[in-house]
């Protein structure tokens, strides 16, 4: 177990620093100059070019890489050009909101996929089955910035129940940066429950089909004990590994949910980086992400251990 | 400059029926309301300010949000007249136009307490011929600046240069006061002695602005930017939303009490919305900005085919989608500026394919692609862009459309060898030496004999008279040269509470003398 735990680790080191070799060519390869975003369209070439030489911006690319992986060295992941500010105090600033939408996307995609899943497993084949079938594939479908419009249309501009953007001001309390996120959650949760409930609904498929399952009928069980106790249980593995997937996901940023709804989460700051080519915040923003996904996966697979005693590392 | 403030569901003629007392309203607070003070007001921008420094950038959003915490020597007033602001007056002009000799207001506060003098005024007015871009083109023509006494400036100049007090006057890339102890670059403490303070900011999610208790305004009534700055809201916040659709919705919705920069063709769905839209009727003009150094419009008769074959009409109808919203005007200013001509109808909004080509063949151009480059950063820039491309492709061109984010576009203008033609805008200014021409060092690089002397005369003519004949011939050498070609004027569109008043439709709005009335 130790030497798994130790194994995971490395790799994470490697994907790290694969993904911020990647990352930085990129970046460098791609055009767009953030001296000049930032000192707006009037600025003469001699201005972009100062601001260039005091960003570091005008040295060889290989000094740059040695800098950023001279900083990451030493767990520093670089300031803001546009923000200045350290990139790790931007994504804390806005792990907040990202984090409540993750949890909050993720509680209605489970809550309506796993009760959705399983039903629709049991009763394959039924008018129920063939309506969840529809709904996710409309819900996966659906492109989620529209989706977004249009929950805004009916509850904020119409019924004004809810606010349309942003995150609630310095002055505000958690239940109105919460309300800021019931819409977005609601998105989020509806697209992301087709995923989860049609991999429920084949997993329990697969598990329905077994002896045991079988066994235990036979054995005069009640039904729901057979699907919650038995057919549930052992279906979990592959519904823990979607839902460790589509929290990765929702945690690295539902960019184009944030911007809809102008929350300043991970996803919109990623977002404003690459328009504005704020590269540290784009480097150091996919790093963390990155581990952010190597980290959820492992935890996922050491879940397994707890759900499934014939796991072994 | 008009004012158009609709009322929910008055429509259209709601628009013609407001004009009409446009410009009496702009120095007025509204008929019948008293202002109240207290309140906090959300306004929603189209994004986070690059930088809170005003003298290190030209975006207008930096202005917008500066503007309420600095302040400058002069500003303009409700007729774009430059009038004092810190100044106590007009600057004393010697006779040969080279000494400006400015009094100082005194008693007037910063933000941290400390009183300002001459000599943070001279520090700071160092700062921005070293670090603005406006203050580096003034830069090029001042000698000296000097500090007679604690409430006096001096700057000598190396010749008469009548725009100087407008650059004085821009809120951006901004000739702004602040305590010389503060100065550093980049600029890590925001004091002013502006109405109202930095009290915080959190990127992404707001800029917190404070009532600043030690505020001296000037006396007498508001003015355009000029005149009185009351102070009756407690609290400005600025809240970034990027995502034009999502302000148009926030508006709809009534969420904030002020979203700027709309799209036009979203004022149908305000007017039956919960805030009252705000039309600012001109706001400003979009332009093809031409590349004579390099490629082919480096060739002047390539680009008078340019100027003929296009069709100016077509493309502001698909940018903006209603008459109501633009205006066909080749003149660099419209009616109702001092600097409005009637110079260009000849050669605008020709459509003149064949003429075009004629052009073409007889300057014998044998290769004829043209690269345009352009965004859908600005929506509008994209769609004149295609129309555009279609009628200069009938004339003979052939076209490369380049669509590009805004990043890459920035970057890519400022490379003769990466474009033809790119688009962009701006607000009609209220000085023409503000417009960013086209020089040997910004892109376009017009630089000719001829402009540089119509340019050198008008900035050198001593009289606002001669000023205005001086911007005739510059104007003339634009319709000769074709250095760049404008395509039209066109309105801006904000929204804005109910409950808001004081609030006048600007290029750059303001807060100051705005107040919240009861619901």
């Amino acid at each position: 177990m130790l030497r798994y735990l130790l194994n995971r680790l490395v790799g994470l080191v490697a994907v790290m620093f694969l993904v911020a070799t990647i990352v930085f060519v990129i970046l460098r390869l791609t055009p767009g100059d953030p001296a000049a975003v930032m000192l707006g369209p009037q600025a003469s070439q001699q201005d972009i070019d100062t601001l260039r030489a005091r960003l570091g911006l005008d040295q060889p690319l290989p000094m740059q890489y040695a800098a950023w992986m001279g900083q990451l060295a030493r767990g520093n992941l670089g300031q803001s050009i546009f923000l200045d500010q350290p990139v790790l105090a931007a994504l804390a600033d806005r792990a907040e909101p990202t984090f409540w939408l993750t949890l909050m996307s993720l509680a209605i995609a489970s809550a309506i996929a796993l009760p959705v899943g399983i039903l629709s497993a049991v009763r394959r084949g039924t008018a129920l089955d063939q309506s969840v079938v529809t709904f996710s594939m409309f819900t996966s479908s659906v492109p989620s910035f529209w989706l977004g419009l249009l929950l805004m249309q009916i509850f904020s501009v119409k019924l004004g129940w809810l606010p349309v953007a942003g995150y609630g001001g310095p002055d505000a309390g958690i239940a109105t940066r919460l309300s800021h996120l019931v819409l977005p959650a609601i998105v989020l949760g509806l697209v992301n429950s087709a995923l989860i409930t049609r991999f429920i609904r084949a997993s329990m498929l697969d598990v329905l089909r077994d002896d045991y399952v079988r066994t235990a009928r036979a054995k005069g069980l009640p039904e729901r004990k057979v699907i919650l106790k038995h057919a549930a249980r052992n279906a979990l593995i592959p519904i823990l590994t979607v839902l460790g997937l589509t929290t990765a996901l929702l945690v690295s940023g539902a960019v184009v949910t944030e911007t809809v709804f102008g929350l300043p989460g991970v996803g919109s700051l990623v977002v404003s980086a690459v328009l504005r080519r704020d590269y540290p915040v784009i480097q150091g923003a996919l790093l963390v992400i990155a581990a952010i996904y190597v980290l959820i996966n492992l935890f996922i697979d050491l879940l397994y251990l707890l759900v499934d005693p014939r796991v072994r590392y | 400059m008009n004012f158009c403030t609709f009322r929910r569901r008055g429509g259209l003629r709601g628009l013609l029926a407001a004009g009409a007392i446009g410009l009496a309203a702009l120095s007025a607070p509204a008929l019948g309301a008293t202002p109240a003070k207290g309140g906090t007001i959300v306004v929603a921008t189209i994004g986070e300010p690059p930088t809170l420094d005003p003298m290190a950038s030209t975006a207008d959003l930096v202005g917008i949000l500066t503007q309420h915490i600095f302040e400058t020597l002069y500003t303009f007033d409700a007729k774009w007249n430059t009038t004092p602001l810190l100044a106590e007056s007009m600057p004393q002009i010697s006779g040969d136009g080279l000494t400006y000799t400015i009094a100082l207001r005194q008693g007037i506060k910063f933000h941290d307490g400390s009183d300002m003098d001459s000599a943070d005024v001279v520090a700071s007015l160092k700062r921005w011929t070293e670090t603005a871009s406006r203050g580096k083109q003034a830069a090029k023509l001042i000698s000296a600046i000097e500090t007679p006494d604690a409430h006096t400036v001096r700057i000598v100049l190396k010749q008469p240069y009548a725009p100087l007090t407008a650059l004085l006057a821009m809120n951006n890339s901004a000739a702004v006061v602040m305590p010389q102890e503060k100065l550093a670059t980049p600029l890590k403490a925001f004091i002013g002695t502006g109405p109202y303070q930095l009290k915080a900011r959190v990127p992404d999610q707001y800029i917190q602005l404070t009532r600043f208790d030690g505020y001296q305004p000037r006396a007498g009534e508001p003015d355009g930017y000029g005149g009185a700055r009351k102070q009756y809201l407690d609290e400005i916040r600025f809240a970034p939303v990027s995502n034009a659709n999502t302000r148009v919705e926030s508006a709809a919705a009534g969420q904030y009490d002020y979203v700027d920069a709309l799209p036009v063709e979203s004022i149908a769905k305000l007017k039956n919305g919960r805030s009252d839209p705000l039309l600012l009727k001109p706001f400003g003009w979009p332009r093809l900005v031409l590349n004579t150094k390099q490629g082919i419009m480096s060739s002047l008769p390539a680009r008078r085919a340019v100027q003929l074959a296009l069709n100016e009409e077509d493309m502001l109808y698909a940018a903006f989608g209603n008459k109501d919203f633009y205006s066909l005007n080749a003149d660099l200013y419209p009616q109702g500026f001092p600097w409005a001509t009637q110079l260009g109808g000849k050669v605008y909004n020709q459509g003149d394919a064949s003429g075009a080509k004629k052009l073409l063949d007889e300057a014998q151009v044998q290769d004829r692609s043209i690269r345009i480059l352009t965004s859908q950063q600005y929506e509008f820039h994209y769609k004149m862009a295609l129309v555009a491309a279609e009628y200069l492709k009938a004339a003979g061109f052939k076209v490369d459309m380049q669509v590009v984010d805004w990043a890459t576009l920035t970057q890519r203008r400022q490379d003769p060898a990466l474009w033809d033609i790119f688009i962009t805008h701006s607000p009609f200014l209220p000085e023409p030496a503000l417009i960013d021409f086209p020089s040997k060092d910004s892109p376009g690089w017009w630089d000719t004999p001829r402009r540089n002397q119509v340019l050198d005369a008008f900035n050198q003519a001593a009289s606002p008279e001669e000023r205005i004949k001086r911007w005739a011939d510059v104007q003339q050498a634009v319709f000769d040269e074709v250095p760049f070609i404008k395509v039209g004027d066109f309105n801006s569109l904000a929204a804005k509470s109910p409950t808001l008043q004081g609030v006048q439709p600007s290029p750059w709005p303001y807060f100051w003398n705005a107040w919240k009335a009861a619901k």
